[in-house]
């Protein structure tokens, strides 16, 4: 996703009513795509989209296949899960980074979407972020004292270090709510790898 | 309406614990890494920091990564004076009900291994609720041992899972305690993990005493301290 490009949200809804009605709330917004059914929704998937709304029941391949297949891509895009019950922690276990339960308002679909795109924004900070540290260990494991205090790249490495903490304490997307929490951390076990 | 003197009074003195300038007024929602070779009384220094917010008022949180919730439980009523007092147990060791606290005031839960980080979060979120839902306002949390989480996964996921953490703890105003042994990791693993926390309390045995002092919290590091 480039700065200049709107983000990609992929709607994945058997039943077009509702899939257009997303649509409607959406495109001011996003670039959207949509999907009527699963294989569809694999067809549409690429490096651009950044959060996909998948419904959990579907005729042919079920919500939980696509999210399956969706995690074994390269994608690392978001993937909300819509459903009509109420779901548990368990249901960020599985590997879906929120749900939306039916029938969704508009603020809060609104809602869930930049959420996700926020995380995003976290996680990115966050990598980047311990990449420094990393950088800064390794300057302080080889040098001296003396030879730190004379190093530019030292020095703008601390500096930057101390911008991206800042950065991070003002994202709260990793730990904005509960399910934020969970599914940032479920993310960290996986390796996720960006 | 929050005035000064409410605003001094919501920050956690370690102090009496401790007794450095540097802890007398922390605030709400830091992370403080414990780091000392084996051996040296980190378990036994954060249970007296938690029994001293237990003392407070404050909720608890343990999270352990090797020992048992009732063994966890079992060892920290020797450090706490009252009978009941919010508690909340998160062990490592999987499902097991046999081992769990009689005491069924404590809540408890189980993450599969110290590598379940879903399953971590599950238990903190959990646990931060329940003692919310019991009228606590705010709490220390402590994890035990961080050595153990890097043996499990790498240092890039703990330094992440780290920082996470102190934000989570952070915005629910608690104090976090995080403990690892110095002498099973280079210098630059300690360095790196180091940068995720808020300030650290650094654990020496010379001669067979044993001194703490405190980095990070105040701009010169305290002097020091036989503990």
């Amino acid at each position: 996703m480039s700065d200049s490009d709107p983000p990609v949200v992929l709607i994945v809804e058997d039943e077009p009513d509702v899939a257009e009605t997303y649509n409607l709330w959406l495109q001011d917004e996003y670039e959207v795509r949509m999907a009527g059914n699963g294989s569809e929704a694999l067809d549409l998937l690429d490096d651009d989209v950044d959060v996909v709304l998948l419904d959990r029941m579907m005729p042919g391949l079920s919500g939980d296949e696509v999210l399956e297949r969706i995690r074994k891509s390269d994608s690392d895009c978001r993937v909300a899960m819509v459903t009509a019950v109420e779901p548990d922690f368990d249901i960020l276990e599985m590997g879906f980074d929120s749900y939306l339960t039916k029938p969704i308002r508009s603020q809060e679909l609104h809602e869930t979407v930049s959420n996700l795109l926020e995380r995003s924004t976290y996680d990115d900070l966050l990598q980047q972020y311990y990449s420094l540290v990393e950088k800064q260990a390794t300057l302080e494991a080889t040098k001296n004292s003396a030879e730190l205090a004379e190093s530019d790249e030292y020095e703008r490495l601390t500096e930057r270090v101390e911008e991206l903490k800042g950065e991070l304490s003002g994202t709260l997307g990793g730990v904005e709510n509960d399910e934020d929490f969970i599914a940032t951390l479920r993310e960290l076990s996986n390796g996720d790898e960006h | 309406m929050a005035t000064n003197t409410d605003r001094s009074g919501t920050m956690y003195d370690l102090s009496s614990v401790l007794d450095v300038d540097a802890l007398e007024s922390v605030r709400p929602g830091t992370s403080i890494l414990i780091s000392g070779p084996a051996m040296t009384g980190k378990q036994g220094l954060v249970y007296d920091i938690l029994a001293d917010g237990v003392a407070a008022g404050e909720g608890t949180v343990i999270l352990s990564t090797g020992d048992r919730a009732g063994t966890i439980v079992e060892e920290f009523d020797e450090h706490v004076a009252t009978d009941s007092f919010p508690l909340a147990v998160i062990d490592c060791a999987g499902d097991a009900t046999a081992s769990d606290p009689e005491d069924s005031d404590v809540f408890v839960y189980h993450a599969s291994s110290p590598g379940d980080l879903t399953g971590i979060g599950i238990g903190i979120t959990e646990a931060l609720e329940t003692l919310h839902d019991r009228g606590v306002q705010r709490g220390r949390l402590s994890l035990s041992s961080l050595s153990t989480m890097l043996t499990y996964t790498d240092r890039k996921t703990v330094f992440k899972l780290c920082h996470v953490l102190s934000s989570r703890l952070d915005a629910a105003d608690y104090l976090g305690l995080f403990t690892i042994d110095a002498s099973a990791h280079d210098e630059q693993t300690l360095q790196v993990i180091k940068q995720a926390f808020d300030g650290m309390i650094e654990i020496r045995e010379r001669e067979g005493v044993r001194e703490a002092r405190v980095r990070g919290l105040t701009s010169e590091p305290s002097e020091w301290l036989e503990l």
